[in-house]
């Protein structure tokens, strides 16, 4: 501080700041958001932890396990359909990136389109296990793998409103700050549960099938 | 971090996004689900090492949509996500782990394993569940038990 004051002329030393610095409203709501994914991740390790100590064999109450049930090409099927979703939603970003606003909302439909795939193919399956008497209630085991997958599916749920949302607010409103952040803080959403859909395909179905 | 506000679409965070780290990301970890879900029904491996190498794929394709689709490098731009994202990997392992262990060791003391499997025989509930008594193995030990 001493070396700075003497070189300071006092005469013209600036006291205050008085250039204009814009806060950076996007990056503060982006890396909030990913803050609150971090947390929501913390849901999942909780929803993780309950099924790694509820398949055991005795969890399953002498009942079905998902050695019986899961059929790995299925599920894989799931997987490509969340994955091209994903990247379909990467395509129509890179589209805003060039302000190709049709673009933007092409992938976006492609996105909503795989994502209701995935979906529709999740009920399915859900729906197959109750016709064969599986259900929430068959054993621990069994509440444990679906609570885990099924809020998996309830992320892509609310996912698929929030990418119809966005495609009409990119459609009424245009390339605002309010609307390249959500499509930010969306693309974040969206390409995480890719990430979290690696753990469950991995250790839940693929783990579960061969244990 | 700071930048014009004029053209939202000149942000940083929409400048990085490119298509070719998107299809990388996805080819990468389509590829990886593809060679897990092959070995898993193809029953070439024994059960531990299947476990083994699918954990492993399960590990690239992660780290491999990490950085390909939420973009966590060590850029100035992304730095603190990174950051967040580094000390979240351990409270998440330790959530898992802690809980994982605490549990088998409960069970280890507490249970003895072989009374369990045989006592808990599907006569109690077959009625609730019409189908399993056909599945594999679903008769084994009735005599025990109940």
């Amino acid at each position: 501080m001493s070396s700075h004051a003497s070189t300071v002329d006092p005469k013209k030393a600036e006291l205050w700041d008085t250039h204009h610095h814009s806060h950076d409203v996007i990056s503060t709501r982006t890396l909030g958001y990913f803050l609150y994914l971090l947390s929501d991740g913390m849901l999942f390790a909780t929803l993780f932890a309950a099924y790694g100590v509820l398949s055991y064999q005795h969890s399953y109450f002498g009942g079905p396990t998902p050695a019986e049930f899961v059929k790995p090409w299925y599920t894989f099927a799931q997987t490509i359909a969340l994955f091209l979703s994903v990247l379909a939603y990467g395509f129509g970003m890179n589209a805003l990136k060039h302000k190709n606003k049709s673009g933007l909302i092409n992938g976006m439909l492609a996105a909503f389109v795989l994502g209701v795939v995935f979906l529709v193919l999740d009920i399915h399956d859900m729906s197959h296990l109750y016709s064969m008497g599986i259900t929430l209630a068959s054993s621990g085991g069994m509440s444990a793998f679906m609570v885990l997958t099924q809020v998996h599916a309830t992320h892509i749920f609310f996912g698929l409103i929030w990418i119809l949302v966005m495609i009409a607010q990119v459609m009424t409103k245009g390339f605002t700050e309010e609307t390249v952040g959500r499509l930010l803080t969306l693309r974040m959403f969206w390409h995480l549960q890719a990430v979290i859909w690696v753990f469950v395909y991995i250790f839940v179905y693929l783990w579960g099938y061969i244990s | 971090m700071s930048h014009s506000a004029a053209d939202p679409t000149m942000h940083p965070e929409v400048q990085l996004s490119t298509s070719k780290g998107y299809f990388l990301g996805f080819a990468i970890s389509a590829f990886l689900m593809l060679v897990a879900t092959f070995l898993v029904t193809s029953h070439s491996v024994p059960p531990f090492g299947l476990l083994m190498v699918i954990s492993v794929c399960a590990g690239i394709a992660v780290i491999a949509q990490i950085y390909f689709l939420l973009h966590i490098d060590i850029s100035e731009h992304n730095i603190w996500n990174t950051v967040a994202l580094v000390m979240f990997i351990p409270l998440f392992l330790i959530t898992i782990g802690l809980t994982w262990w605490m549990f088998s060791q409960l069970y280890l003391r507490t249970m003895d394993m072989s009374v369990m499997s045989s006592a808990m025989q599907p006569a109690v509930h077959a009625s609730a569940t019409p189908g399993m008594a056909d599945m594999p193995g679903m008769n084994a030990h009735t005599d025990s038990g109940n």
